[in-house]
């Protein structure tokens, strides 16, 4: 009796589970449907990618993080955007700008082209954008980084609020000369200044229309103006993690898009978007960790490319005696055997750094060489014996036989994994060296870092713009990303004379660059370059096209289409 | 039916004597010696108490029996399967060091590497030696589960006793004083745990010691508002036992189920939140290990190299499993109600 | 009954007062600025920067100003979004959590509670083994792996569910089993050691002797008198399930509460740490008091007030 009602039950769970089993079934079915009308619709041009973190920020002038930018790339323009090929290439402007004799004066000619809500694009629409971006009201973190020491006027807004002084935005080297012209006065020369207007910083925005939506502008896809190739849809603001792109009739250039829908969705984890990709629930991954990249290995829908991104050990000179000493420090920068790290701990097509500005990076405007075709690939190496022979010396001239740093970094997976690698290969082959490893969370190893409390430190550095000096610049005495106490007069010179002199001297300006990056490592080993990072994602065979950029935003998909 | 005669004789009156009726047949054992009887005639417990005994050894000696050190790299030998002598020529168990391609491949890791030596458990992609790390990491997820479990102890159970007991005003502070322990996010604790001392495993150790005796506390106080109400708690009462004695002998014994069960729970739970601080990497500092952070490593390349999230799972599992086990039997033995 | 309700709603009210208190002041003592982009910001612009969002007052100032508009209902604006209210961070991030979160206890719960009341019926048999091990290794394995093992071998290789994402009830299959382990690792062996305990006592051998069904006696007497423990256990951990599981979330791309936490922790998001601290802490609180008044309703022989006479 009680067996029986024991049974009972049992096969009552058994019957239970089998239909939830069939709701699973059912759930499936229309699954598949929906895949099948999502493979006619791709057909018609429509793909989905996915994404690792949902969007920030839509308003292009506070903007700071990579994914804000792609969207804000392919929904809006600036005057100028980046194709394919990373070059240059008509946006709102038309045609090449005029630029004065001595370059500080550029005049961008406008083309006809419509915000959503029927309004042309002006040349005022700049002017404001630009004069907002620089407000201290506005606490852009990207207005003054970009415009400082670039366009005239700026450092000199920022400097009068920080000392709570009053301003004038119209003091800022941005005019219109009429509806169509755009004239921007620069504090010196930029050669790169071209593909600085590629950046969404520099973007066009509406005054009537930012200013009549006031705190809500940029909130959802309601609240913005778009002149770009798409327009977002379906954006509840930055906690959704669905949005779309749909074509904008109205783009200039509505002819070259072939898209019609880029749907978005929000997955953090890598596997999990490997997962995703494989059912055919998206045809383009997020970035993919180096944990999964050895899975797809020889695998065709793979898609590899060098990012301009250098990860390097910045020595702080501020307070340890060992890493004042020139030897030291280059001991420290030869005894890392960076072949195996990239091969073997990162393994994701990574390359080995022996250099402070990237490769496949700049290419010289006149001469269309790569930038390190001047300095080659092969300063401050891992190299044993020197490594060897300049700890011997260091200690010597320090007086002792050990060495203990502290090896600041980031709680990621990678950081940890290069950090337990580094602290190993020196303490094997520095004898007497200790390390202390230190991960932290993002936010206060960057404020360690301003305060110079860190003896190494594992930092990343990525371009805002398509030229050498946004590497260059940060190693000058006192410079606001040097912050290790690094400091050479010729180097600073070389800097100078760079933006300066040479400014409209290509070949001479990247030979004074190159000069400096080989005095920063070979003589000085200021800092100790690892790697070079690589970028992994699955794309779908279907895809043609399929367009990333190297600064700012990470693709375009003006040029895309579906096989 | 045929009844088979009995005589008579054979039957003698007993003798009626006082004294013997209160004479007691079986030997006189206190409560901790008749607790023990009733746990060694459970065969799964004490199994289950030599595995552990048997992991805690290992977790002590294991990081020395192959030579490698737990930090030690090699990356020309890195991510090979296991492989043991002898056991390598066994077809059927996985320790002949080959490897799975995704595309269903076998190929021999360490022929393809040219490695003579033998990775017991393999080795991971710094090419550290896997049986080393496991049982290095197995030394810090015990000290981790002890560790809890003696905080539930000591400081959960008194607290929750103390407060269930004496009930009213003092009930309702110390009550207060856990839901705003509870309220503060540990996460918050624990970041400036790690930058206010230095980041590793004493910082998680202040930080479990914050909040990981609260469940506990809250069950026993929960259990005691049922039991100080009872008809033998009223009796002891009555008779004059003071608060002490009525804790001590009429309430713990009558706590031990739960708070037996509940320590089993809270170990994994401590060791899976030092995981879950290594998974958003707020745990243990580079390069040591717990089992915790092995198989978040482990999980990351599962479909590579299967064999480095197994292994650690398996001791985690084996670990839960025999705690459980012991966890049982001690509590059954201990509750005074199946006394025989 | 009113006036132990009244009292304790007023020392809720405190309670979460304290607890916003020293979250508050904790908090501020974590170093590093709200900023994304704080590697490249110059000193004079950082200082801009932190002038501008009132980072450099005293922090009891700060505390000061965070508690007045707290009384007016505000609870801020996040850093890491432009312009999004915490309270809409909140209330858009915490549906997909509190769904399923309510999901996984619902599941867990109801088939926890059956393993354990049919282990503890069927105690030492392989029975009471195959529930044991079933719970155990809920409690066992972390749930990444759970999931991810979920994720891959019934969404990739079954294709059954779908692997990731949040759209319909279908969506929701894979992470609710993950995350209903858990409630019923914990459930099933609550109700089981209870349940041994419970079918010892006097009334159950009384409830047997009138030839009350076995079906009657394991879930209209037993089962009852187990649930104190299980309750106490449960209570909080339907809010930490319901406000968000940052591994499951994480894994399973759903844009939950809980992945926003703790990134808002890691960035030093202030607003949004505090407004989900006091989400978080109200319902812990209410759901405490509930617990507690639950006690009263599934046994009363206990009393939590007036109780001493």
């Amino acid at each position: 009796m009680k067996k029986s009602k024991f049974f009972l039950l049992l096969s009552l769970m058994l019957v239970l589970s089998t239909f939830l089993a069939a709701c699973g079934g059912g759930g499936d079915n229309a699954g598949k449907d929906d895949n099948k009308k999502g493979a006619d619709e791709t057909a018609a041009q429509e793909i989905k990618m996915l994404e690792a973190q949902a969007i920030p920020n839509m308003d292009s002038v506070k903007s700071t993080d990579t994914i804000s930018f792609t969207t804000l790339n392919n929904v809006n323009e600036g005057l100028y955007r980046l194709d394919g090929n990373q070059e240059v290439v008509e946006g709102m402007a038309e045609g090449e700008p005029e630029i004065s004799e001595d370059g500080t004066v550029y005049t961008f000619k406008l083309r006809d082209a419509k915000w959503s809500n029927g309004e042309p694009v002006t040349a005022h629409d700049f002017v404001y954008a630009w004069q907002r971006a620089i407000d201290p009201e506005t606490a852009s973190e990207y207005g003054p980084y970009m415009m400082d020491g670039k366009i005239k006027g700026a450092a000199e807004i920022t400097a009068a609020a920080a000392e709570k002084k009053e301003y004038d935005l119209n003091t800022l080297g941005v005019k219109a000369i009429d509806d169509k012209t755009l004239e921007v006065t620069l504090e010196r020369p930029v050669p790169f200044f071209k593909s600085l207007m590629t950046f969404p910083t520099f973007y066009p925005q509406n005054q009537k229309f930012v200013e009549e939506q006031g705190e809500n502008y940029g909130v959802n896809s309601d609240s913005i103006l778009y002149n770009g190739p798409f327009v977002l849809a379906d954006w509840d603001g930055s906690t959704d993690s669905e949005w779309s792109y749909v074509k904008n009739a109205d783009y200039w250039d509505a002819d070259t898009v072939k898209l019609e829908k880029v749907t978005w969705n929000v997955l953090k984890e890598s596997q999990s978007a490997a997962n995703a990709f494989e059912t055919g629930e998206v045809d383009i991954t997020s970035k993919l960790s180096s944990d999964v990249v050895p899975q797809y290995e020889g695998d065709p829908r793979l898609v590899k490319w060098l990012e301009p991104t250098i990860f390097w050990l910045k020595m702080n000179q501020k307070e340890s005696d060992a890493l004042k000493n020139v030897n030291i420090r280059k001991a420290i920068a030869q005894a890392i055997n960076k072949e195996d790290f990239v091969n073997s701990v990162l393994n994701n097509g990574s390359i080995v750094a022996n250099y402070a500005v990237p490769n496949e990076f700049v290419k010289n405007d006149e001469t269309g060489e790569d930038f390190r075709a001047i300095n080659g690939n092969e300063l401050l190496p891992y190299n044993l014996d020197e490594a060897k022979k300049a700890w011997e010396a260091g200690l010597a001239e320090l007086g002792t036989d050990s060495v203990e740093l502290r090896y600041l970094t980031d709680d990621t997976e990678t950081a940890k994994k290069s950090a337990e690698y580094v602290k190993n290969q020196l303490e094997t082959n520095l004898p007497g060296m200790k390390i202390n490893v230190e991960s932290v969370p993002f936010s206060v190893r960057i404020d360690r870092q301003n305060k110079q409390d860190y003896d190494l430190q594992m930092h990343g550095w990525g371009p805002d713009y398509l030229d050498p000096m946004t590497f260059s610049d940060l190693w000058l005495t006192g410079g606001g990303n040097n912050k290790m106490d690094y400091s050479n007069k010729k180097y600073d010179q070389l800097i100078e004379e760079a933006q300066t002199t040479l400014a409209q001297k290509p070949v001479e300006r990247y030979e004074a660059l190159a000069e400096a990056e080989r005095i920063l490592l070979e003589e000085d080993a200021a800092i100790a370059p690892l790697y070079q990072r690589s970028s992994n994602l699955l794309v779908n065979e279907k895809v043609e096209n399929f367009t990333y950029h190297l600064v700012g935003p990470e693709y375009s998909f003006k040029w895309t289409s579906v096989k | 039916m045929e009844q088979e005669k009995i005589a008579k004789e054979m039957f003698s009156p007993a003798q009626l004597d006082s004294a013997k009726s209160e004479e007691i047949s079986k030997p006189s054992l206190n409560y901790w010696q008749d607790a023990w009887l009733r746990v060694k005639k459970n065969k799964g417990a004490i199994v289950s108490l030599v595995i552990i005994a048997i992991l805690t050894i290992m977790a002590l000696v294991g990081p020395h029996l192959t030579g490698h050190t737990y930090e030690e790299q090699n990356l020309q030998h890195n991510n090979l399967p296991p492989r043991i002598p002898v056991l390598e020529n066994v077809s059927w168990l996985p320790f002949d060091g080959n490897l799975t391609r995704k595309n269903g491949d076998v190929y021999n890791a360490y022929e393809q590497k040219n490695v003579e030596e033998y990775y017991w458990f393999g080795t991971d992609s710094l090419g550290r030696d896997l049986f080393t790390r496991l049982w290095k990491g197995t030394q810090v997820s015990l000290y981790i589960a002890f560790l809890a479990a003696a905080i539930d102890m000591i400081i959960g159970v008194i607290y929750g006793a103390i407060s269930g007991f004496v009930g009213g005003r003092t009930d309702n502070i110390m009550q207060r004083v856990i839901e705003i322990l509870s309220g503060i996010p540990n996460l918050v604790v624990v970041i400036l745990m790690t930058i206010l001392l230095d980041p590793g495993i004493l910082s998680i150790t202040l930080a479990l010691t914050i909040t990981g005796w609260i469940t506990m506390a809250r069950v026993i106080r929960a259990q005691v508002l049922k039991l100080k109400n009872q008809e033998y708690v009223l009796a002891a009462r009555t008779l004059g036992l003071s608060n002490g004695k009525i804790i001590s002998k009429h309430l713990v014994p009558n706590l031990a189920g739960v708070i037996i069960i509940n320590t089993m729970f809270t170990i994994p739970s401590a060791i899976f939140f030092e995981a879950f601080l290594s998974f958003i990497g707020l745990g243990l500092q580079p390069p040591d290990a717990s089992l915790g952070t092995l198989i978040d490593e482990g999980f990351k390349v599962l479909q590579l190299y299967p064999y480095q999230m197994i292994i650690p799972a398996t001791v985690i599992s084996l670990i839960m499993i025999c705690f459980n086990m012991v966890a049982d039997g001690l509590r059954d033995a201990l509750d005074p109600k199946m006394r025989d | 009954m009113a006036k132990y309700l009244t009292q304790r709603i007023i020392y809720m009210v405190v309670t979460l007062f304290l607890i916003a208190s020293f979250t508050f002041f904790l908090m501020k003592i974590i170093p590093g600025t709200p900023f994304s982009n704080a590697d490249k910001l110059s000193d004079t612009q950082l200082s801009i920067m932190i002038d501008k969002y009132g980072l450099d007052d005293p922090v009891p100032v700060q505390y000061a100003n965070y508690m007045m508009n707290l009384l007016k209902g505000d609870l801020g604006v996040s850093f890491q979004f432009n312009n999004v209210g915490v309270t809409d961070i909140i209330i858009k991030s915490l549906g997909p959590s509190a769904t399923l979160g309510g999901l996984a206890i619902l599941f867990g719960t109801f088939f926890g509670v059956i393993l354990g009341v049919v282990a503890a019926l069927k105690q030492n048999t392989w029975v009471d083994y195959t529930s044991t091990f079933i719970a155990v290794l809920g409690k066992s394995i972390p749930s990444f792996v759970f999931a991810g093992l979920l994720q891959y071998y019934i969404g990739v290789k079954l294709g059954w569910f779908p692997v990731a994402f949040w759209r319909g009830p279908e969506y929701m299959v894979l992470p609710t089993i993950a995350l209903a382990m858990f409630p019923l690792a914990t459930a099933s062996r609550f109700v089981r050691t209870e349940m041994i305990e419970v079918m010892e006592s006097d009334y159950i051998t009384l409830a047997k002797a009138k030839g009350a069904s076995w079906f009657e006696i394991a879930f209209k007497h037993a089962l009852r008198n187990a649930l104190i423990p299980v309750i106490t256990v449960l209570g909080p951990l339907v809010v930490s399930l319901m406000t968000g599981s940052l591994v499951i979330e994480k894994i399973f791309g759903i844009p939950g509460i809980g992945e926003q936490f703790v990134k808002s922790i890691q960035v030093n998001d202030y607003p949004v740490i505090m407004g989900t601290t006091l989400l978080f802490a109200g319902l812990f609180v209410l759901v405490i008091l509930i617990v507690d008044l639950l006690y009263g309703v599934i046994d009363p022989r206990i009393r939590l007030a007036g109780g001493k006479k």
